[in-house]
């Protein structure tokens, strides 16, 4: 295609000098020069997110995508350094409250690590159970997302009904609709009861019901194929580059899941299927979620078959089969040894990593490291915008279901 | 497992088709599970953990609540004795507080939509805690959601959900402070200072704390304070 | 001079009096009114009466104003708004505007919405070009408003043409450039690419949609709607199937509808040429796109379904046909108004090349099926 070019001086307007964009002058003067153009999307923009990028765009065609997270940066972190090991439970669900089983697991399993706790099988599968349903959800939040983006408002409204299925089941476990601070070291707050377990049985083939009508309407809609088909490809070999996690990484072709790589909870107990795609682009990485959905499904219907009885408290933390009553006795006083404790988690959207290190005299922890997949997949995230159509942002934005405050922690 | 997806021109036209026809279809008989809040009202669990209410009789000022909460929501304030008073502004519901209570003063209520008119107001003390909040029901109905392997709808009941329930009892253990190594105490005295029943003296002669097993509630405070660890919490039948 | 203005006066009611609408339902109602008005001792209060009376079925002024012109339109805003809201929420498994009044169902909740707009300040930002800014919403209505009086509802017709077609089909094309230039006069980046956005998707949309149209002409041999209702004992929707779907398929692209709703991007551009307006201006632009669909809807009716052909009842008079085309276009806009909650949006890219490439081609095969049938004289 032969390129037309109207040779009319640009100057760099005035207000990319006052936005304190973390780009040198030079940069902008030359964009400019090249015959291109500096967009500024987000922090307000309605389908950006808390984050802004600059898009170099020439024409239509995105040349290089900046990021500028941290607008929703919470420093957790630091905070977590002022707590009780147990106060922080609450604070590293923050990130995504609709993922906070799997933030929570994470954490109280470095604890756990560290103080070499030994968790009773069913509190393994309540754990289990707990963080499958938030997966799920946290999938269907991704998808409701992404539909908005492509201007589809049905398949915006249908996961969001679906997730209150379960957003129930988690209330009935927990008593909260999400960031339940359910799990904690030792094992689980309480015990759930079978009719709570059967209910939340029978709920799964409720959303399996509803999903077949989200199928129809949006996953198999040929508009939104179109839209995300060849749309932000990653290659394998990019993918692996680039340090894409979770899902994302599946959809590039890479069989790696940290439930299978190095199994926690009761997820080697069970049998589930890693779900892999080759394509890499945009409908793959929203395919392999969907599926995904189907997987966890199975999972929980299996963990509710074979969960055995017993208690879900280590004896270690309490002798009784509740904590309620003596939550401050057992767990205000932890003190982790000195060392180092690090965990990886598969979180929704990816490996999440928890590092703890403990002086070995302090109640809270000296430093908590916390990696979240969102930071992990931004770069591959960015690299996969190069080339698209400006209209495609949101698209790939969609399907890679970014979601700021958990990146930002 | 492999997922993958490929269409042909006719596939795509069966898409289409599907599409009408699941639109057509949830236009003429929708999958709706709507609940009309204010008119209806959900039924929730009995472990739900909503608005905290505080009974004075059984509290016995060991500040657990306020030491275990992590956003800092829970301020001690002397009346009778010293009470809990749960800023909403700060609260985030992770009911710790509830579950350290060791004689089940604080317990939950299902009552989760209050609306406050200042952000002064949301600082409720003690004495405002001892009562549920007062609701304006508009309800006249409770929702439960069904689930079955056909699907999913709403059951609707003519009755109304009594809110604050009390709904679980802790079983009360009877706890007492004692000290378990008298060699080691420095004598500072900071436990007679700090306790709120007069339940520990210092017998100046036989140079030892005396603990009055029947004015000590178990409350800890001495146990947390201790600068020597010398003192225990051990429970009595 | 009295009796030169009275001469006047009767002379224009004798003009009103050759073109009155018949409707028998309304016969002994007039007679009634007149009845009453004749007892009233008030010099001329009777004639008055009667003048207003003939101004109002006055045919002419009747197509224009009450049905299926400015009445029926306004009515019909209110009531698609309303529709769309409540029927796309229905399939997304919701319950829609109900608290406005609940007994209706919310059924003025559009009505709630308009009134807020007219009382809401409408802002003129700096860097916009205020007159042409404050102007285009209301020059807007000329292209939009226009076609009414030239299209006919039986005997109730503004202005009788027989192109009224090809008429109809020249102000629909004007639409897109006030678009063009509200997105000009609002100088924002949003409002710039939407604008070119609409120029591009007039480029896509327009040459099927109006070789779908020609092909239709063609069948019928004219361009008159007269001739063209009265030939429609079989409705052209079966006669010429393609150039029914290049129409429809068309006319979701001119009014910016779901899936190609590009030019108005909420996600991409924050609905594009008009992001900067607010208040009654806002208002004025977001009905700019429904009034366009019903003057195309009413097109359509008129092409593929047949016009006011319908059942005759005898007790309404001329009202029939006013009152079919009516019925007709809203139940079209009815089913054209699902569409919005069952597709995602196109890419810009994506939707012209539908437009160029079997768009297109329909609308050329739609063409040779018109040519052919109208030259057979099948009809």
């Amino acid at each position: 295609m032969k390129e037309i070019a109207i040779d009319v001086p640009v100057e760099p307007p005035k207000e990319l000098e006052s936005l304190f964009l973390p780009i040198p002058k030079e940069y902008v003067e030359e964009v400019y020069r090249n015959d291109e153009f500096l967009i500024l999307v987000g922090p307000q923009h309605p389908g950006s997110g808390h984050m802004r990028l600059i898009v170099r765009v020439k024409g239509d065609v995105i040349q290089e995508v900046i990021p500028d997270p941290g607008y929703v940066h919470r420093a957790i972190e630091k905070i977590a350094e002022t707590r009780l090991y147990v106060q922080n439970i609450p604070l590293v669900e923050r990130p995504a409250i609709m993922d906070s089983a799997n933030l929570n697991l994470g954490y109280v399993r470095a604890i756990e690590d560290g103080m070499d706790l030994e968790v009773p099988e069913r509190a393994k599968y309540l754990r289990t159970i707990l963080a499958e349903l938030c997966r799920i959800g946290t999938h269907l939040y991704d998808a409701a997302i992404l539909s908005v983006f492509l201007g589809h408002t049905t398949g915006f409204m249908y996961p969001f009904g679906i997730r209150e299925l379960i957003c129930e089941s988690l209330v009935k476990m927990t008593g909260a609709r999400f960031t339940s601070s359910f799990i904690i070291p030792g094992g689980v707050r309480r015990d759930v009861s079978k009719e709570i377990l059967d209910w939340i049985y029978s709920a799964t083939f409720a959303i399996e019901k509803r999903l077949r009508s989200f199928e129809r309407l949006f996953i198999k809609n040929p508009t939104v194929v179109a839209r995300l088909k060849d749309v932000g490809v990653l290659s394998k070999k990019e993918a692996i580059e680039f340090g894409v996690v979770g899902p994302f990484l599946r959809a590039s072709g890479v069989e790696y899941d940290v439930r299978k790589v190095e199994p926690y909870e009761a997820y080697d107990k069970v049998d589930w299927d890693i779900v892999v795609a080759d394509d890499g682009d945009s409908y793959s990485r929203f395919l392999v979620r969907v599926n995904e959905v189907a997987q966890s499904l199975k999972i929980i219907r299996q963990c509710i078959a074979e969960i055995p009885g017993g208690k879900v408290i280590s004896d270690q933390i309490c002798e009784g089969n509740d904590i309620r009553g003596e939550f401050f006795e057992k767990l205000a006083g932890i003190v982790l040894p000195a060392g180092e404790f690090t965990t990886l988690t598969e979180a929704a959207r990816g490996s999440v990593i928890y590092t703890i290190v403990s002086d070995g005299e302090s109640n809270v922890p000296y430093r908590l490291r916390v990696v979240t997949p969102g930071w992990l997949y931004l770069r591959g995230f960015m690299e996969s915008l190069k080339g698209e159509r400006l209209a495609d942002l949101q698209a790939i934005y969609g399907s890679f279901g970014y979601f700021p405050p958990e990146a930002d922690r | 497992m492999k997922v993958e997806f490929k269409a042909r021109r006719l596939d795509l036209l069966r898409m289409h088709l599907d599409v009408i026809r699941e639109a057509f279809k949830q236009a003429v008989a929708p999958d709706r599970v709507t609940v009309e809040y204010p008119r209806e009202r959900k039924k929730y669990p009995a472990n739900f953990r909503g608005i905290i209410v505080f009974d004075k009789d059984k509290c016995i000022s060991c500040f657990r609540c306020a030491h275990i909460c992590p956003a800092n929501a829970i301020q001690m304030t002397f009346y009778e004795k010293a009470w809990p008073g749960i800023d909403y502004t700060k609260c985030i519901f992770c009911h710790f507080c509830v579950d350290s209570c060791p004689t089940g003063a604080l317990r939950s209520t299902k009552i989760h939509d209050i609306a406050f008119a200042t952000m002064g107001e949301m600082k409720l003390n003690a004495v405002q805690m001892l009562k549920a909040p007062e609701l304006t029901r508009e309800d006249s109905f409770t929702v439960e959601y069904v689930v079955d392997p056909q699907g999913w709808r709403l059951e609707k009941k003519a009755e109304i959900d009594e809110l604050a329930l009390e709904q679980f009892i802790i079983p009360e253990k009877r706890r007492v402070s004692v000290c378990v190594d008298p060699e080691s105490c420095l004598g500072c005295r900071l436990c007679v200072e700090l306790c709120p029943n007069d339940a520990i003296s210092v017998d100046r002669k036989a140079n030892k704390l005396n603990i009055l097993p029947e004015k000590c509630t178990g409350c800890g405070i001495c146990v947390r304070n201790c600068p020597m660890k010398v003192l225990e919490l051990k429970e009595v039948k | 001079m009295i009796e030169v203005l009275i001469d006047l006066i009767r002379y224009f009611l004798s003009i009103l009096k050759s073109n009155q609408l018949d409707i028998p339902l309304i016969k002994p109602i007039i007679a009634l009114i007149m009845k009453i008005v004749a007892q009233i001792p008030i010099p001329y209060l009777s004639n008055l009466v009667d003048l207003i009376l003939a101004v109002i079925l006055w045919r002419p002024l009747f197509a224009v104003v009450v049905m299926p012109g400015l009445t029926v339109l306004m009515i019909y805003l209110l009531y698609i708004v309303w529709f769309e809201r409540k029927l796309t929420a229905r399939i997304q498994w919701r319950v829609g505007p109900l608290e406005v009044y609940r007994p209706l169902r919310g059924a003025i909740q559009a009505l709630a919405d308009g009134i807020r707009y007219l009382f809401q300040e409408a802002i003129v930002h700096k860097d916009a070009h205020r007159p042409y800014f404050v102007q285009l919403p209301i020059l807007a209505f000329i292209p939009v408003l226009l076609p009414i009086a030239f299209i006919p509802a039986g005997n109730v017709v503004g202005i009788k043409s027989p192109y009224a077609v090809q008429l109809t089909i020249a102000f629909i094309s004007l639409i897109p450039i006030t678009v063009i230039a509200i997105g000009w006069a609002s100088n924002s980046r949003f409002a710039f690419i939407g604008s070119v956005r609409e120029a591009l998707m007039y480029v896509a949309y327009e040459i099927p949609f109006i070789v779908a149209a020609i092909s239709m002409i063609f069948l019928y041999k004219s361009g008159d709607p007269y001739i063209i209702v009265e030939n429609q004992w079989i409705p052209g929707a079966i006669l010429n199937p393609l150039a029914f779907l290049v129409f429809l398929i068309a006319m979701l692209m001119a009014t910016s509808r779901l899936p190609f709703e590009i030019p108005e991007a909420d996600q991409e551009i924050a609905f594009g040429p008009f992001v900067e307006y607010s208040g009654i201006l806002f208002g004025l632009v977001m009905v700019l796109a429904y009034e366009k669909l019903y003057v195309m809807a009413l097109l359509f009716t008129i092409l593929f379904l047949g016009g006011w052909n319908g059942i005759y009842i005898s007790l309404l008079g001329d009202l029939n046909a006013p009152i079919w085309l009516t019925i007709k276009t809203i139940v079209v806009i009815s089913i054209i108004a699902m569409v919005r909650s069952m597709y995602a949006r196109y890419r810009i890219d994506q939707a012209i090349r539908i437009g160029f490439s079997w768009l297109l081609a329909f609308s050329m095969v739609a063409l040779a099926i018109g040519v052919v049938i109208g030259y057979e004289g099948g009809i």
